[in-house]
């Protein structure tokens, strides 16, 4: 039996490109479901701001330039509006990290975006499948997209939450609770550098234990869409087997990924369209420009995981396959699912 | 002979004269350096291996008041980290600006005291707690004289200690190798004419001591050659037996005495000089990881000297070290002692970003106020604290322009494109804080950390930038430095800079300084109302040809123009003065003042432009003001702004949603 090396990470990123700009509609789907969610804050902000601003002279200083200061006072006059949210998110960038204690201090607006984030969460279980099953089959549409979103909503709930469970213990055990105990040495160390190499640590073994946790996750759903004719434990298992069967190819997809979108920010962040108020940007182009950017990003997104799909899966499955009987050419007899 | 008249205008323009000539010479009495009151001579031996420094001191101190004083009270501020019973330890609630205290000990030991005479102190020594009368505390010694110090008196006291440092968490202790000796002897307190003003350690105190002659010998391990900096300027270095290094400091006219040790210090030097301030040796001691940013501090310091020494006077002494200590003691940072300052910074400072310099300028002013012009920290804080804060961002804005907010990110710092300016957004801490506590209060009792931060430094310095604005610059130079020429090297209090600010501007300020020091009550202006719509003609009965008939006269049936309200209300409790701007169509402005007392005052205007917004202190003059977001009112509204942060805000919510999406 010849062992079959299958496609490099890079190959299987391109192919999965190509593959989410073949099927646009896949990430104009996405891009719909994050909007509404997103849409949820629109009227609360959006009211808020212009009791606030609409009569403010102050708010032709902010169109110029970010005020602090407004920023400071809105804090303290309107403490419900926000709660807690701008120092937790603080919080997460510091090595101390967010204890699930300091979550009750989110109000108003900043709660809004949590419970919105666990909403997104749960709509994301239906988008993957969604996602998945359309690009498994090689004629679909958005029918394909929530018909094979619903289909797989059950199994991928249950991987998605566990998959969450399994981020926040590793943010609490490894991440706190590291901070927590190394707190005192740290402080002992001879210089701030250490500390923050220290602190690097920390957060490259977070990464690294966030990565596994999704590579493995996206590795079960993708083979989940992709055999549907074995028992969902043997489906489990395959998925599982199939990313630590291919550790270099998956997780490479999935730097590419994290790469590619990254790069995404910085251009946006060094164009900076928002800046310098309305003398560079009208408020209908600034909404395009955003949602070009969130759509190339969706593009991107639905590319790692079409990689994700070429890198585990090669061939169509069973199911999939539409070749009329006596007609066209026929199927070459090579395994449905790529074995290591 | 003169007439009368004549004769009685020279007698009052020869008094005059006399007065403003006996101010003058009373101005300059007080030249450097002052007649000493407490003066130390010690001999110290630091054991690094133990932490601990034997000393034993000479102090000799003189009766400067007008009473007999029968008994000498010391400070023995490192007995407030003995244990978890001391005041210090339960105001703090064991806890300091970097999170919990250690569990680490800090004591002064005192072996041995005799008087002048050889008499014993040590047996009559004993315990006090005048603040809260807490009799675990021992912060505050006091013994009693075998006789009677007469007023002018001066009499020498012998005390061998032992000081035990603690690993450093607030000002004063040891990381590693590294040592700050802050507060670490016996220190005399200070006699008064109502008594000892001598305060335990509070959590949220600082200090308090009379001037005099320093001369300190400090033995330490070879290790630390070259690495020792103190108060003072050095005047011998020489090696003792069994491998040790001695350093002698000696410094005049100060009240307090700082040094500190680290091998791994890297040593700069600088010459400050400016014509009519000083002539100063700058050291710096900084820490080997921050060796690129020595320029910022040496920098920040010069400035600071500068800035200071136009406003308040002269810079007298000699030196000015300043100090970086290490990482993981942040808690010796950023603290004034006469002649030396420790500043801090961080390892990711960047060059846009005001720290280093901030801290340095602060640290540095200190040497004037509280070096110089020697304030009570116990019990008027803001004196140093808060005049400090209010010349550092005088300072800062001079030298630097705004500040940048920084996004620290792991333990890196990143400046984002958004300023903080001097003062108004650098002490924006005080308005969630703004109602805690009267600001003129002793430091112990504020309602906690927060509060005291708040208001001794914040909104001091709001309230001085408030007066400067209501003064005018010019005018409040001449107010500081009338303060200062006056109070160098003594001891003013609060009513004795309300004096300066009388004399200086010819005018009574007490009810600024009632309304603002001695007082929790909040500033807040608000436009409530801003409205002009198209005038109308009058409608009723009015006069014609001497009867009463329907409809106006011509002159009134065609109205032009807009008819103008705007309302101004004052929410907050205290009244200031304060100006009224409305500005109208065609770049026509109308400016009024208020004096701010009524709870509102309501403007009209019949028949005139279109009023296109009206602003309550448009010039920003009143900082202390809770509340600028209400302080402008526009007649219609301008929803570009509001529009534009929604946008914004939906599209990072989307971008959020994906991260969040992103790792399961």
């Amino acid at each position: 039996m010849v062992k079959n090396r299958g496609p490099r990470a890079l190959v299987c990123f391109l192919r999965g490109m190509g593959r989410s700009l073949s099927k646009p509609y896949l990430a104009v789907a996405l891009w719909l479901i994050q909007l509404l969610l997103a849409a949820v804050v629109i009227l609360p902000v959006s009211n808020t701001l212009h009791a606030l601003l609409d009569r403010s002279p102050a708010a032709d200083r902010m169109v110029a330039n970010p005020d602090f200061g407004w920023w400071e006072t809105l804090r303290r006059v309107h403490p419900d509006l926000l709660g807690n949210f701008p120092d937790l998110a603080q919080r997460l960038l510091s090595p101390d990290g967010i204890r699930w204690s300091e979550l009750s201090g989110l109000r108003g607006i900043g709660a809004t975006a949590f419970s919105l984030a666990l909403l997104a969460v749960v709509v994301h279980a239906f988008a993957l499948g969604g996602l998945l099953g359309a690009l498994r089959e090689p004629s679909s549409s958005l029918v394909t997209f929530g018909r094979e979103g619903m289909r797989r909503m059950p199994a991928f709930l249950v991987f998605t939450f566990a998959a969450l469970g399994a981020a926040f213990a590793a943010y609490a055990g490894v991440y706190v609770r590291s901070g927590v105990a190394l707190h005192d040495r740290v402080r002992e160390l001879d210089t701030e550098q250490a500390a923050i190499a220290v602190t690097a640590l920390r957060l490259l073994a977070l990464v690294a234990i966030l990565s596994l946790i999704k590579l493995l996750a996206d590795a079960v759903r993708v083979v989940w869409v992709a055999r549907p004719d074995l028992p969902p434990v043997s489906r489990f298992l395959f998925g599982l087997g199939g990313a630590v069967g291919r550790p270099l190819r998956v997780l490479g997809i999935l730097a590419l990924d994290v790469l590619a979108t990254a790069l995404l920010y910085v251009i946006w962040l060094l164009l900076d369209p928002s800046a310098g108020g309305e003398a560079r940007f009208a408020l209908v182009p600034l909404i395009l420009a955003q949602q070009v950017f969130v759509f190339l990003r969706l593009l991107i997104k639905v590319g790692y995981y079409a990689g994700m799909s070429e890198a585990l899966t090669r061939a169509p499955s069973p199911e999939y396959s539409y070749v009329a009987s006596g007609s066209g050419p026929s199927v070459a007899d090579e395994p449905a699912v790529d074995r290591a | 002979m003169l007439p009368q008249k004549r004769r009685s205008a020279t007698r009052a323009l020869g008094s005059c004269v006399a007065a403003a000539f006996a101010s003058a010479l009373a101005l300059r009495a007080d030249s450097f350096p002052p007649p000493p009151i407490a003066s130390y001579q010690i001999t110290c031996r630091l054991d690094l291996e133990k932490k601990t420094i034997e000393g034993s001191e000479v102090l000799t101190w003189r009766n400067a008041t007008s009473l007999p004083a029968d008994t000498l009270r010391f400070h023995l501020y490192l007995n407030a980290f003995s244990n978890t019973r001391s005041t210090f330890w339960r105001e703090s609630n064991g806890e300091n600006r970097d999170g919990s205290l250690p569990d680490s000990w800090g004591a002064v030991e005192i072996q041995r005291m005799t008087g002048s005479d050889g008499a014993d102190l040590l047996p009559s020594m004993r315990y006090v707690s005048p603040d809260d009368g807490n009799p675990d505390d021992r912060t505050v010694a006091e013994v009693v004289l075998p006789r009677p110090v007469r007023p002018g008196e001066t009499i020498s006291v012998a005390v061998d200690f032992v000081s035990r440092l603690p690993r450093v968490s607030v000002r004063s202790g040891y990381k590693g190798d590294f040592v700050l000796a802050a507060q670490w002897f016996p220190k005399v307190g200070v006699l008064q004419e109502k008594g000892w003003n001598c305060h335990q350690y509070h959590a949220t105190s600082e200090f308090f001591s009379d001037f005099g002659d320093y001369d300190v010998s400090i033995d330490v391990p070879a290790v630390l050659r070259g690495k020792v900096g103190a108060t003072g300027s050095r005047t011998e270095e020489r090696e003792t037996s069994m491998g040790r290094v001695l350093y002698r400091f000696r410094q005049q006219g100060v009240h307090d005495f700082t040094w500190t040790a680290d091998p791994s210090f890297v040593v700069f030097r600088d010459t400050f000089r400016e014509a009519g301030i000083g002539d100063a040796e700058l050291i710096l001691l900084l820490q080997p990881e921050h060796v690129s940013q020595a320029e910022r501090h040496l920098r920040a310091a010069k400035a600071a000297l500068a800035g200071y020494g136009r406003v308040l006077g002269p810079y007298p002494y000699a030196t000015l070290t300043i100090v970086d200590p290490p990482w993981g003691a942040n808690g010796a940072g950023g603290m004034e002692y006469p002649t030396l300052i420790t500043a801090g910074t961080r390892w990711s400072a960047p060059s846009h970003v005001q720290r280093p310099e901030s801290v340095t300028v602060h640290e540095t002013g200190h040497q004037f106020l509280y070096g110089i012009i020697a304030s009570n920290e116990f019990e008027e804080a803001w004196l140093d604290e808060g005049f400090n804060s209010y010349m550092t961002d005088r300072v800062l804005q001079q030298t630097y322009g705004s500040d940048r907010v920084v996004l620290p990110v792991f333990g890196l710092n990143f400046p984002l494109g958004i300023d903080i300016r001097h003062p108004a957004d650098t002490n924006r801490r005080y308005y969630e804080r703004a109602d805690w506590d009267v600001l003129a209060s002793e430091s112990w009792r504020f309602r906690d950390r927060s509060s005291y931060g708040s208001l001794i430094y914040s909104k001091t310095a709001l309230t001085l930038a408030t007066l400067e604005r209501l003064l005018g610059t010019p005018e409040m130079d001449r107010v500081l430095r009338l303060y200062s020429d006056r109070w160098r090297f003594r001891h003013p209090t609060t009513s004795d800079f309300i004096a300066a600010v009388r004399d200086a501007t010819g005018q009574d300020w007490q009810w600024f300084f009632d309304r603002t020091f001695y007082s929790s009550g909040i500033v807040d202006y608000a436009v409530e109302q801003a409205e002009s719509a198209p005038a109308r003609a009058p409608r009723g009965l009015f006069e014609k040809d001497g009867k009463l008939s329907a409809g106006p006269p011509p002159s009134l049936s065609k109205p032009r123009g807009y008819d103008t309200v705007v309302t101004v209300v004052r929410r907050g409790d205290v009244p200031l003065p304060v100006e009224v701007l409305l500005r109208f169509e065609g770049g026509r402005t109308h400016r009024a003042r208020w004096d701010g007392e009524a709870r509102w005052k309501r403007y009209r205007v019949a028949s005139g432009p279109r009023l296109i917004e009206a602003m309550v202190d448009p010039d920003e003059k009143l900082l202390l003001d809770v509340d600028r977001t209400n302080n402008g009112r526009r007649t219609e509204d301008d929803e570009r702004a509001a529009s534009r942060w929604t946008v914004r805000a939906v599209f990072w919510v989307q971008n959020m949603i994906d991260f969040l999406t992103f790792a399961w």
